[in-house]
């Protein structure tokens, strides 16, 4: 009874392993996943709302939609925003406070997206350009508002000129 | 209606068992009832809870250190192995702020242990009776109490230094005899012991886990667990944050399990600020709870297989996991921190496709799992290396606190979905999958059938998503009155909780995560003693512990 | 027996060089040469037989795990593990303080020096043989089995706990199946009556050993198939180098060249056991046959006897990625329980019963003759 259980064993045994092999010889023959990247850049498809890099939409104006108010930097829960701003005498004998750097580091950033879901304005959005790669540190620090842009007049632009803003950005 | 008597009975019997053991104890029911004793009396009234037998309160969930500013206590969340509804709280405090000693409930529930090391390292309160009171978490050159809310956080007390420094295998305790205390060490391995160090940098501790384990030839004889590599002191670091601001440090503890980790803070959050969630947004929970106890479970699947030394199905697993985080990645933007629950629903919609993806995964996965079980499950070598390796009994399983998968391996039915369901778990139909046997074979198996059971919850809800808001309109600032709040979840390695005491502020003053991998590792020195090392190895593998849930 | 044309062989290129030789030189500067020259040889065909192995097995692991595998330098990364021999060449050999240091530096060596004995004693086709012994099986066995000493050494003079437990785990595993692998290469020795190399293939010239010796036989090849597997510490029997327990089992310190001895003699090793499996099991260079069918036979023919022999051995190593590839390593009681409660048992009988074939003439060319017969 013993000698059937042992030789029995043995047979059960090779079943099992056979039935792994034939397995992974349907694998061997099973086209492959790996993405070949980066010479598949072309063809590679990176979701909408994938998480990039924050970035602020500027139009062909050169203008953008933040106030400078701070809001995301308040919330942002590390530390990774810094807004500076100064506030000039409009032509009313209002102050206004206007955006001077709106500055954001890349290496610190966890991209809990808690700044672009809280701005008042919309004036920022993650984008998908994934390659962020840098060899030195401080490039990590974006500066995002471009130089010598300026506050959009909200009275003046429709909100349709936000959005195509931000398509232009995303093919750019 | 019958539910709430039996519940006013017991919780009548409670009271009356805790009064004749500490008359002064203050019990009020709150949410919960809780129990706040003196000091010497902790350990009889627990002593008593857990040894009633209607009552049975063998789970100790949690165990939180507290400082109240004028005094150092502790909170034990007790609950029930057969019923895990039923919920006590006990609190203690003591007011001495230089040698806070409270009693050790190690001899009751094994999962004390760690976690009064871990409240030692943090508070400085030690525990009298618990046989080694090491600091858990942190150094023993570690100097002050890092949760005291009197703590000087200055880098100069405790300079970074990149010296590795000799581990300390002398345990002190303080032992109670005849009434008085005395203080002892002992030493943790002997002098004659081959001391094996498994991590910090080891293939297959996933992470950065240190097992130190003496070994005799190679079979182990005793392991000691040395953890706090990644110790980051989220818990620390959310006391300093608003709610909104904290949510994305949850995604950081078990990672694997990301997004339902958050979905436990967000509910937290909900139940204490009275915030009701759209429809839509319970749906989205779910099913997005569900593809991630899908994709944790393929990782531990794959972890383990790679442990045994099965490297093909490692990437077998990470492939179908693939899967899940390009579903996630097209709805909201991140594969493994994903970022997707906010306080009142959900941060992102579902995007158009999403059902159509969803239903094309769920086949998929299907005929996948049936190839796991033809490459894998049955295989000699794999039942060689699995089948009556670790046992864990269902005592030890419960007195751990090993919950999850590796709990229900144990027959310790023990699903937080079922006994606590939150969002739509009381909705679906799903069965809770529990073994008996206890082995790493029943655990194996058990995250291969809830796999299955994730993909028919998903198919019950996928095509009923209702319309709607997806995110209840919520205040700018946050604020939950003061109070204790728990809230627990079943993430794909057991039940995770968060715990917040708020004074009615916009930040917590103290937030403590239940770590279901806490446990798990906490009871692998005691199943894997006498076992090979290469069976230490498979042993871990099929617990399914991340370190950073661990370490916090 | 009919010589049939064998346009791709190398036989007529070796005796020009014979000839050039004895011309030139006197009878004995023309052996020193002669040794000189298959020495190298020897030692190009190692490297060369080892890279393309590893090259091969990423490849052929990568494709079982739905991967592609090497596909950076050059086409399909075909020159991958020549820019891996590069970069271990000229990686540092880092000394390590507290080792043994003789041993240390000697186990390498030992490592290497044993398979590069086995290798140059292998038949790799028609007179492409350096050595042929009337022991050669004998040979082969006692000389593939010095490997052993330098990975106890090594595991031993690391001074590394991971690497002392790897040595260990390696002695007990090869001494095991050293056994069974020698067990079943006597029970063909039983079959062909001979230890000699050329005379076990020119004795499978219309019937291999394997069909040969039938049930035995088989049952023979299975077991040194898996005891050969075994023997070079692969998959799923990797325990001495396991790397998710022991990282990198008794080579964990080793690194560069050193490193790469052992890197090379593994692979060289799953070469050497299937190249021995070939020879004495499904013979060896010697093309298929078939008793009475001239023109069959002279196709056959043409295909160089040098890539029937890799060819056959070509499958097996095959065979023996697919294994490695599919199945979860063994745990050392496992081990040793397969092989001393399963393989050498089966092993002992089989031999017996071979012996009872092969004296009550119930071989296939003893019952064929007409089909079979030499």
């Amino acid at each position: 009874m013993k000698f059937i259980q042992y030789i029995g064993g043995i047979f059960t045994a090779l079943r099992s392993l056979a039935g792994g092999m034939i397995v992974t010889w349907k694998e061997l023959l099973t086209p492959k996943v790996t993405m070949e990247y980066p010479e598949n850049r072309k063809t590679l498809v990176i979701s909408d709302r994938w998480r990039s890099e924050l970035i602020m939409p500027h139009d062909e104006n050169n203008e953008h939609a933040c106030t400078a108010c701070g809001i995301c930097m308040i919330n942002c829960p590390n530390g990774t925003i810094q807004v500076t701003s100064s506030s000039i005498d409009t032509e009313d004998g209002k102050k206004k406070k206007i955006l001077d750097k709106h500055l954001w580091d890349y290496g610190s950033c966890t991209f809990c997206n808690l700044c672009v879901i809280t701005c008042p304005s919309d004036a920022i959005i993650f984008n998908n350009d994934f390659e962020g790669a840098v060899f030195d540190k401080s490039k990590l620090l974006h500066r995002l508002n471009h130089e010598g842009s300026k506050l959009r007049d909200r009275k003046k632009e429709a909100s349709t000129l936000d959005t195509s803003a931000k398509k232009e950005n995303k093919e750019a | 209606m019958n539910n709430r008597d039996a519940y006013d009975t017991a919780m009548n019997e409670i009271t009356q068992l805790i009064q004749q053991i500490a008359p002064d104890a203050q019990i009020e029911a709150k949410q919960r009832l809780t129990v706040t004793v003196r000091p010497d009396q902790l350990h009889p009234v627990i002593e008593a809870l857990y040894g009633n037998e209607t009552l049975c309160f063998d789970y100790l969930i949690s165990l939180v250190g507290m400082d109240w500013g004028d005094r150092l206590g502790a909170i034990y969340q007790l609950s029930s192995s057969v019923d895990l509804t039923r919920e006590v709280i006990v609190i203690t405090a003591t007011a001495d702020r230089d040698n806070p000693l409270l009693y050790s409930v190690t001899d009751l529930y094994g999962t004390a242990h760690l976690n009064e090391r871990e409240i030692y390292a943090l508070f400085g309160i030690r525990f009298i009776n618990n046989p080694d009171m090491r600091r858990f978490l942190l150094n023993d050159q570690w100097k002050g109490f890092p949760f005291r809310k009197d703590y000087v956080h200055d880098p100069k007390l405790n300079p970074e230094t990149v010296v590795s420094s000799e581990i300390i295998d002398v345990a002190p305790h303080i032992v109670e005899r005849d009434g008085e205390l005395i203080e002892e060490s002992v030493a943790v391995f002997g002098e004659e012991d081959y001391i094996v160090n498994i991590g910090p940098q080891h293939p297959s501790t996933h992470g950065v886990m240190h097992f130190r384990t003496s070994l005799d030839g190679e079979i182990v004889k005793k392991i000691d667990v040395h953890s706090g590599y990644i110790h980051r002191g989220i818990e620390k670091l959310c006391e300093s944050m608003t709610y909104p601001q904290m949510l994305h440090l949850t995604d950081r503890l078990d990672y694997l399990s990301a997004n339902i980790n958050r979905h436990a803070l967000c509910m937290c959050i909900e139940k204490a600020a009275e915030i009701e969630v759209p429809e839509r947004a319970q749906y989205i929970r779910t099913i997005m709870d569900e593809l991630q106890r899908i994709s944790s479970h393929l990782l531990a699947w794959a972890t383990h297989c790679n442990d045994l030394g099965a490297t093909t199905a490692f990437i077998y697993g990470m492939r179908e996991r693939e899967h899940v985080l390009d579903i996630f990645d097209k709805t909201c933007g991140g594969r493994l921190i994903i970022n997707q629950n906010v306080v009142g629903g959900v941060m992102f919609d579902i995007y158009p496709d999403f059902q159509k993806d969803v239903k094309a995964f769920i086949p998929y996965m299907r005929r996948r799992l049936k190839e796991y079980d033809d490459f894998f499950s049955h295989n000699a070598i794999a039942l060689g290396r699995m089948v009556h390796i670790g046992l864990l009994s269902r005592e030890d399983a419960i007195s751990y606190g090993v919950t999850g998968p590796a709990g229900r391996a144990s027959g310790w039915s023990c699903d937080v979905r079922r006994y606590k369901p939150y969002a739509l778990y009381d909705q679906v139909e799903f069965k809770e999958i529990v073994r008996t046997e206890g082995d790493s074979y029943a655990r194996y198996l058990n995250r291969l059938d809830e796999i299955e059971e994730s993909l028919h919850i998903i198919e019950q809800l996928i095509d009923n998503i209702p319309s709607g808001e997806v995110c209840a309109k919520v205040k700018p600032i946050i604020r939950i009155p003061a109070g204790q709040f728990f809230q627990s979840v079943e993430t794909g390695k057991g039940e995770f909780g968060v715990f917040i005491e708020s004074s009615g502020d916009k930040n917590p003053s103290r937030v403590k995560f239940r770590s279901p991998s806490l446990s798990a590792v906490s009871v692998i020195p005691l199943i894997s003693q006498g076992a090979f090392l290469s069976d230490l190895i498979g042993i871990t593998g099929s617990m399914d512990f991340v370190i950073p849930d661990i370490d916090r | 027996m009919l010589i049939y044309s064998q346009p791709l062989e190398l036989t007529k290129l070796l005796a020009a060089i014979d000839n050039f030789l004895q011309g030139n030189l006197t009878p004995g500067w023309t052996v020193l040469v002669k040794g000189i020259l298959v020495g190298i040889l020897i030692l190009a065909a190692y490297t060369l037989i080892a890279l393309s192995l590893i090259y091969i097995e990423r490849k052929v692991a990568a494709f079982f795990q739905a991967r592609l595998g090497p596909n950076r330098l050059g086409k399909y990364g075909v020159i991958q593990s020549l820019a891996d021999m590069i970069k271990i060449l000229i990686k540092e050999v880092i000394q390590i303080n507290k080792a043994d240091k003789l041993l240390f530096y000697a186990a390498p060596f030992f490592v290497i020096v044993a398979s590069v004995l086995a290798f140059g004693a292998l038949p790799f086709g028609m007179n492409l043989h350096a050595l042929d012994f009337n022991i050669g099986v004998f040979y082969l066995l006692a000389v593939s089995s010095l490997g052993i000493i330098g990975i106890l050494l090594a595991g031993w003079s690391s001074n590394n706990k991971y690497s002392m437990i790897g040595a260990m785990r390696s002695g007990a595993q090869f001494i095991s199946y050293e056994l069974s692998a020698g067990f079943s290469l006597m029970t063909i020795v039983v079959l062909s009556g001979s230890m000699q190399f050329s005379e076990i293939i020119e004795g499978q010239r219309y019937c291999w050993n394997l069909f040969n010796g039938h049930l035995p036989a088989m049952i023979a090849f299975l077991i040194y198939l898996i005891s050969g597997h075994a023997e070079t510490n692969r998959g799923p029997f990797d325990l001495p180098e396991a790397e998710s327990e022991l990282t990198a089992g008794y080579h964990t310190e080793y690194s560069g060249l050193q490193f790469g001895f052992f890197y090379l003699s593994e692979y060289l090793n799953m070469f050497i056991v299937a190249a021995v499996a070939a020879t004495v099991f499904l013979g060896g260079w010697m093309p298929v046959q078939i008793k009475g069918w001239e023109a069959f036979n002279q196709v056959m023919w043409y295909i160089p006897s040098w890539a029937w022999f890799f060819g056959k051995a070509g499958l097996l190593m095959f065979f023996s990625l697919w294994v490695r590839w599919s199945f979860p390593r063994l745990r050392i009681d496992l081990l040793l329980n397969l092989e001393w409660k399963y393989l050498l048992p089966i092993n002992l009988a089989n031999l017996l019963v071979m012996v009872v074939i092969v004296l009550s003439g119930f071989t296939l060319t003893d019952l064929f003759p007409a089909l079979f017969g030499k």
